[in-house]
Parts: C-alpha cells; sequence; structure tokens
C-alpha cells in the first residue's frame, strides 16, 4: 500500500483533525441560522481578539500537562495576575515598563511555588493546584477587596487594544508564544523529555530526565504565560476585575484536551489547542449571536469538555475512515 | 494433523478443535491455516517466536479477534477458560475476594457478602494445587507462582460443565524456575482431572518438561504438532527458527587481563541486598545469580542510581561516585538495561525514535538547539538495522513493538554511546529465542570493545552463555563467585540455594528464603 494514501488518509480521518470537521459543521449551521449576524467580518475580528487570552491560558495549562502536571488553578492564575497588574498600576503607581515584567514574574513564582509542592512535598498535582487555586481566589479578594480597581489611565489600555493589521497586540502575543512553546516543546530536547516524563516518569527518570526539575519548570512557564494572560485581561477591559479570571479554566483545559486529539494522534499539543480553542469560541458566539442565555456557555464547555476527553481515548479498531478512502482513492490511486 | 490421543480406548473427539484458522492485519497474515486439537487430560504446548502468532491465536480463542476463515469448535458442554499474562487479578484485594469477584455478579450483586463461606471456599480451591498460602493476604504480596494459582482458581470457580479446556498464555513469563514447578504441579493435576491444557510460553524447557504434545508457529504457520517425548531442545530451537540452531559461541575461556577495575564497590547496601564488593574490568561480562530475594535482581539498579543505595567506596573510571542517580552515570558512561521492560525500559506512549534518543540528545542538537530530525532519523534507521529490529520503523510507537523488538530496541539505546559500564537486569526475559541469541551477540560485542558488562539473570544458561565470572547471591551477600570450570549449572544452583547436595524435597510457598526445590538439582544432567 502506498505511504502517500495512507499518510493523506490518517492526515484528513476524523480522528486526526476532527476539530476541522466540528467547525465545518458549526460553520454551515450558524450560517444557515443567523447568516446576517454570523457572518460578518467584525465577529470573526473581535473573536480573535478576545480569544487571544484564552489561547495563552490553554498554553499556560498545556506545558506542564505535558510534563504530568494537571494545573486545575490556571483560571485562577489569570484572575490573580489580573488582579495584581491593576494593583501595581492603579495602586502602587508603577511603570508599565516595570509592573509587566513584575506581574510576569510574580506569576513565574505562583509556578515555582506550585511546582515545589508538587515535587517536595508530593502532592498530587490535581490536589496542589486546587488548593493553590483557592488560595489565589483569596489572593484576589483581599487584594481587590472584591471591587473593580479602576482609575488605571490611558496608556494601559492601548497594550490590549492597539491594532496593527486589523488585529489586536495580544492575537500576536499568542502567535509568539504559540511559536516559542512548539519550537521548545517539539524541537528540542527539553520538550522531548517533558512528553517522556509526562508519559512515564519512572522510565524517563532512568533515562537521564530530570523529571521533577522539568516539571518545576514547566509550572514556572505555565504561570509566567498565565500571568501574561492576566495582564493582557486587565489592559483590554481597562480595569482590574477579580470575577473574569477564573472563568478561564474550563475553556482552556477543553481547548488542551480536545486539542490532544489533533494533528498528533493523542499527543497535548500547540496547534491542536490553538485551533480547538477557536474552533470551541466559534461555537459559543454562535450559540450567542443566536440569543441564548449565558449559561450556555457553561453547559457548551461542560459538554466539550467530556467530549474531547472521550475522544481521546477512542481507539481505531478498524478502517473507520472508509469513506474518506474512497474519495482519496479517487485522488491518489493506488500503487499495486 | 496428527491425532495423538494421550489415553488408550476408543478415540473420543477432541474437547476443542481449531481447524484451518487464518487472520491476516492489513501489514501480515499473522494465522495461515492452523488447526489445533485439545483432548481431554491432554496438556499441549504452543511454542514460537514472537510475532509467530501465538498471541493472534489466543486472541482468536478468547473472542478479542474474529478469524477470517476457520473455525473454534468446543465439545458441547465444555468450558473455555483464558488466562492471560497479567492475570487479571486486584493486587490489593485478598485471595479470596478476588476470587469472589466472579462468583458474586448478576442479582446477587447487593447481597451481604458472607465472609466465611467465601474464604473456606477459597481455600478449599487453593488446596486442590496443593499450595497452601495465606488466602486472606493481599494478592500482591503473595509470590507470582501463587498469583497465578488464584488466577486459575478463579477460573476453575467458574466451572460448570464436566469437561474444561485451559488456555495459560505465556502465564509463566515472570515465575522463577521453582515458582514454574509450582505452577505446572497445579496444571498436572488440572490435566488429570480430566481438562485440557493449551499452554503458550516462550521457555523452552519448561515445554517440554510439562506438555504431552508440542504446537510449534513459525511465521503464521504449523511447523510441527508433535508428541513432547520425541522432541529434544535442540530439535525445537531448530524448529523455532527454522534454522539449525546457531552453535553455542565457545565460551571466552581467557581470563580478562588484570586490568583496572573500571567500577568498583565496596559494602554496596540497599533494597535486598546487605553488603556486596564487586570490581568490573573493561571487557569482562560479569554475571549476578540467585534465588528471587537474595539480592540478585537489586545490583544492577543499585550501581545505576535506579535505587537509592549507600556505600563504603564507590569509584567508577576511578573516580569517586557518591551519590549514584541515573543522569549523572549516563554522563559517566554507565547504561542500565531494566528488567521491568514494559513499566520502566521505554516510554510506550512515544515512537521508537524518540525512545532510542531520549538518554543523549545533545549530539543531535543544532540551530537554535533545535533536534536536527534528519539527523535523528538516520541514526535511529540505522541503529534499528544493526541490532535487528523488526518492523524497521523509527516512527512506530514503541508498545506496538513485540516483546523481542522491544528489548532490541532498548538494547539499541544503551549502546548507541558506547557505554564503558553496561548494567543488565534480565535482559532476555519474555523474549523469543531469536532476539536472545541477537542480544547475546550485542553483549558479546560490547564486552569485546571494551564495555565492562554485569548480568543479572535468573536464567542459568543465560549466565552460563555469557559469562566470565558468576557472583552467586544469598540472603543480600556474595556467597560465592563462580569461574573457568567450576562455572556451571549444578554448581550455580547449589550456592544460589546454599546447597552442598540434594536433599529431601520442601516446597513451602512461602517464598522467602533458601528453603528450596532441591529437586531442580535432580533434574540437571
Amino acid at each position: 500500500m502506498s505511504t502517500t494514501r495512507d499518510d493523506v488518509l490518517r492526515a484528513l480521518s476524523f480522528r486526526n483533525i476532527s476539530a476541522i470537521y466540528i467547525f465545518v459543521v458549526m460553520f454551515v449551521i450558524f450560517s444557515l441560522w443567523i447568516p446576517q449576524k454570523f457572518l460578518q467580518v467584525g465577529v470573526w475580528r473581535s473573536l480573535l481578539d478576545a480569544e487571544a487570552l484564552t489561547g495563552l491560558a490553554a498554553l499556560a495549562a498545556l506545558i506542564p500537562l505535558i510534563a504530568g502536571s494537571l494545573n486545575l488553578a490556571i483560571g485562577a492564575q489569570v484572575g490573580f495576575a489580573a488582579i495584581v497588574s491593576a494593583w501595581l498600576l492603579g495602586k502602587a503607581g508603577l511603570p508599565i515598563l516595570v509592573q509587566l515584567p513584575a506581574v510576569v514574574l510574580s506569576g513565574a513564582l505562583i509556578g515555582l511555588v506550585t511546582g515545589l509542592v508538587i515535587t517536595r512535598l508530593r502532592v498530587e498535582p490535581i490536589i496542589a493546584t486546587l488548593g493553590i487555586s483557592s488560595i489565589l481566589l483569596a489572593g484576589m479578594a483581599w487584594v481587590s477587596g472584591s471591587q473593580q480597581i479602576l482609575g488605571l489611565g490611558d496608556e494601559y489600555k492601548l497594550i490590549a487594544t492597539t491594532q496593527f493589521g486589523g488585529v489586536t497586540i495580544p492575537v500576536y502575543v499568542l502567535l509568539a508564544v504559540a511559536l516559542l512553546s512548539w519550537y521548545v516543546l517539539e524541537r528540542t530536547p527539553v520538550g522531548r523529555r517533558a512528553y517522556a516524563a509526562g508519559y512515564n516518569p519512572e522510565a524517563a527518570r532512568l533515562a537521564g530526565v530530570h523529571v521533577e526539575r522539568l516539571r518545576i519548570w514547566t509550572l514556572v512557564a505555565g504561570g509566567a504565560i498565565a500571568a501574561l494572560a492576566g495582564a493582557l485581561l486587565t489592559s483590554r477591559i481597562n480595569a482590574g476585575d477579580p470575577t473574569v479570571g477564573p472563568s478561564f479554566l474550563l475553556p482552556a483545559l477543553t481547548a488542551v484536551f480536545l486539542g490532544s486529539t489533533q494533528f498528533r494522534g493523542g499527543r497535548f499539543n500547540v496547534w491542536g489547542t490553538i485551533v480547538a480553542m477557536y474552533v470551541l469560541a466559534v461555537g459559543i458566539k454562535g450559540l450567542q449571536l443566536a440569543g441564548s442565555p449565558r449559561w450556555v456557555n457553561d453547559l457548551f464547555y461542560g459538554v466539550a469538555l467530556v467530549l474531547a476527553v472521550a475522544l481521546s481515548q477512542w481507539e481505531v479498531t478498524s478502517r473507520r475512515a472508509s469513506a474518506i478512502g474512497r474519495l482519496v482513492d479517487r485522488v491518489l490511486p493506488r500503487k499495486r | 494433523m496428527s491425532r495423538g490421543v494421550p489415553s488408550a480406548g476408543p478415540p473420543r473427539p477432541p474437547l476443542l478443535r481449531v481447524s484451518g484458522i487464518v487472520k491476516s492485519f492489513p501489514d501480515l497474515v499473522a494465522l495461515d491455516d492452523v488447526s489445533l486439537d485439545v483432548h481431554a487430560g491432554e496438556i499441549v504446548a504452543v511454542v514460537g517466536h514472537n510475532g509467530s502468532g501465538k498471541s493472534t491465536l489466543v486472541k482468536i480463542l478468547s473472542g478479542a479477534y474474529t478469524a477470517d476463515a476457520g473455525t473454534v469448535e468446543l465439545e458441547p458442554g465444555t468450558g473455555l477458560h483464558i488466562i492471560h499474562q497479567d492475570l487479571a487479578l486486584i493486587g490489593e484485594l485478598s485471595a479470596a475476594e478476588n476470587l469472589m469477584l466472579v462468583t458474586a455478579g448478576g442479582a446477587g450483586s447487593f447481597a451481604p457478602v458472607h465472609t466465611r463461606d467465601e474464604r473456606d471456599r477459597a481455600r478449599e480451591l487453593a488446596e486442590r494445587f496443593g499450595e497452601a498460602f495465606d488466602i486472606d493476604a493481599p494478592v500482591r504480596d503473595l509470590t507470582p507462582a501463587q498469583r497465578a494459582i488464584v488466577a486459575i482458581s478463579r477460573a476453575l470457580d467458574g466451572w460448570t460443565g464436566t469437561s474444561n479446556v485451559l488456555v495459560l498464555d505465556e502465564s509463566t513469563e515472570s515465575l522463577h524456575r521453582t515458582e514454574v514447578d509450582v505452577l505446572f504441579e497445579a496444571v498436572r493435576r488440572l490435566a488429570a482431572d480430566g481438562a485440557g491444557v493449551v499452554f503458550v510460553s516462550h521457555r523452552l524447557d519448561e515445554v517440554l518438561g510439562l506438555a504431552d504434545r508440542v504446537v510449534v508457529l513459525r511465521d503464521g504457520r504449523k511447523v510441527a504438532d508433535e508428541p513432547a517425548a520425541g522432541i529434544d531442545h535442540g530439535r525445537l530451537v531448530e524448529l523455532i527458527t527454522g534454522s539449525a540452531a546457531a552453535a553455542q559461541r565457545e565460551r571466552m575461556s581467557a581470563t580478562v587481563a588484570d586490568a583496572e577495575p573500571v567500577l568498583e564497590v565496596r559494602g554496596l547496601r540497599g533494597g535486598t541486598v546487605e553488603h556486596l564488593d564487586l570490581a568490573l574490568r573493561p571487557g569482562e561480562i560479569v554475571g549476578v545469580a540467585g534465588v528471587l530475594g537474595s539480592g540478585r535482581e537489586a545490583v544492577p539498579a543499585l550501581l545505576y542510581g535506579a535505587v537509592p543505595s549507600t556505600a563504603d567506596r564507590f569509584e567508577v573510571a576511578g573516580r569517586a561516585y557518591a551519590r549514584p542517580a541515573p543522569a549523572e552515570s549516563l554522563r559517566r558512561g554507565v547504561a542500565f538495561v531494566p528488567g521491568d521492560r514494559a513499566r520502566l525500559g521505554a516510554v510506550r506512549e512515544l515512537v521508537a525514535r524518540e525512545n532510542v534518543t531520549l538518554p543523549q540528545l545533545r549530539t543531535l542538537t543544532g540551530w537554535l538547539g533545535g533536534i536536527s530530525r534528519r539527523r535523528e532519523r538516520a541514526e535511529v534507521a540505522g541503529l534499528m538495522r544493526d541490532h535487528d529490529v523488526r518492523p524497521q520503523r523509527p516512527e512506530q510507537g514503541f508498545g506496538l513493538f513485540s516483546g523481542g523488538n522491544q528489548q532490541k530496541i532498548v538494547m539499541a539505546r544503551s549502546l548507541r554511546d558506547g557505554p564503558g559500564i553496561l548494567l543488565l537486569d534480565e535482559p532476555t526475559q519474555g523474549v523469543d529465542i531469536g532476539a536472545k541469541v541477537a542480544i547475546y551477540d550485542r553483549i558479546e560485542d560490547a564486552a569485546a570493545e571494551g564495555a565492562a558488562v554485569l548480568v543479572s539473570s535468573s536464567d542459568a544458561k543465560e549466565l552460563l552463555r555469557l559469562c566470565h565470572r558468576v557472583v552467586v547471591m544469598r540472603h543480600g551477600r556474595a556467597a560465592a563467585t563462580l569461574a573457568g570450570s567450576d562455572l556451571t549449572e549444578p554448581r550455580l544452583v547449589a550456592e544460589g540455594y546454599g546447597l552442598d547436595a540434594p536433599d529431601s524435597p520442601n516446597r513451602s510457598g512461602k517464598p522467602s528464603g533458601p528453603a528450596a526445590p532441591s529437586h531442580e538439582l535432580e533434574e540437571q544432567p
């Protein structure tokens, strides 16, 4: 059997790019249902802008997860960074050039603490991050007094709203972070070792991987990215809002898990995560435009998360792609 | 097809009749017209390489696969029971509870559990095999042989009809010799009671000792179906490999020149090892023998730093090595092949290429610290060719290779950087005879190129074949070091058990210590 044909088949199979198929289906449905609202350039542009922050949160969850730490504190980390950046700017009055690095550094520090709790105190990542999440929520309420922090000045707002080529800066930030993450994870020894450590820590250790050190560093990197998302969030809404951050958790994790079923045959990966995140966002946007109530968001992400994980467990037992196979046969005839 | 019915009298139809099974996968024909009869009271061994079709046959019997052609017929009223390699026991539950899992089903699921009845029943079942053990202890604390017996008992518990066929799939894989005997005794009792037994195994000597009839599969075809009595070890190897067995290499009798040791340890302690002095010289292959729990199995892992250890003095290549740890050991040119291949040998989810290069990626990095895919692919393809890994697909998931080929990949990885010290734990456990020979060749090549090799093994023949000298462990200490004309199988076994002469058979179920089956000695040629 020709390898090219096999490769094309595998590349086009539902199993490999289910998110793309889901996107096509949703696109068709919403285009027929609410064409005058859904098919607007403005809608798509704002989708791209608004969801860039979700994308950053998803990457922040993805990196530690590859090395074996499921981070349930991602939402709280984004929210905490949003409050800290507003406080540093509005209350402490730091200039942006100092404030922004400080926020990212504080996020990295939170990642470091999480990593130490997991590796040194030997607390399971799920429990450790659940605890950290609660602590951060408390911290947010304390710093902000459960109020929006306002009066950040006009400059800061420009970071998230300035446009280049029709899209805002956060989209470029997401692209840059995604490119860097992709390169490190897929092309460097560190990334290779992170995957090994996540799949089988003991075997990885015997192969010379410093599993604990890697876990800590992935959490530090994830923490810094989450903080960046938080800083951009505050810039975007031009206020430190203690309620927005935590809602990033579900979309981020759903994107990571749905993303793992894309492109790389079950591996968590950067581009799968980004594509899955935007596909999910299109679904939400379509439902909102069609006039569905707000709680549909939670319903949508809950269902999507469960389905995404179920999909990632789905084993191919036979040649399910036969319909596509016939189609490909016409394009790329079998060599016999 | 021969119809070897062991018992006299009018020929009775077989309990299990497998005829003309064909099963193919996209890339290969796994079984090609394979037939097999199993009669009451008969033990049929099915042997063959990894990839010969054994496991496919078992999967067809269990219903996991559907055959493309051919039939599996059971004599009416006959039950078919399959015990897989992993036994499917729950380690945290006791033997009695594991047995109960099957019977407590259906409508009675919420009925109160009658612990005493259950335990009586469990004890009764276990006693049928002449093996006494604590039925209340968690199964994971039992010996592997006892666990196998629990699994068989559980299958037995479900026996309803009068006639039964039991399929044991590689059930002796993890067992020590002495435990194999315990299990075999159990299997013989079952056959004597009229059950038909199909025994699938890699271990040839065992097969000849147990089976009435031997069926050999090679490349999906049945190449032999003969009474075991007419087959000896050499002929069996020939049938399995399809060629005359390669003449055993003349063991290098020349002692290694008195080179400076490249690894030297005094007073090594950790795990089951209480005190060990050891020196390894370049070009030398040193064996470590001993019964399970003697410390034998811990030595390579301790030296590599896989498990915490302490030592009065530990030097590698003349430099003190205070706290051994895997990453540091690799840096010092120490490579380790763990015994538990499935769990520790490699990362199943990664592909072969990624596993081979995982310990050393720096040699492949280039611009911006990225791994050069092209160089990596080329290097791994070359290594897979050198080590005869089949299929030679660097991009195939590690878990999808057969056991023997997985081990070849692990060996290729360990030898990739030309280690100065090679530590091997059961290097050929669960590996077919063809892969075994290939792995032995690699080990000998490595030694010839100047590596100091340590082999810990429960397989005496393996140690005899490979080693210049063998350290025999007992109670965590070196009981003897055998070399030259002293290095014989009887001596290995005798030193391992601390026996000078055969005494009365004494088989308690207790895994601890040297209370031992002296009949192993009697079996020696």
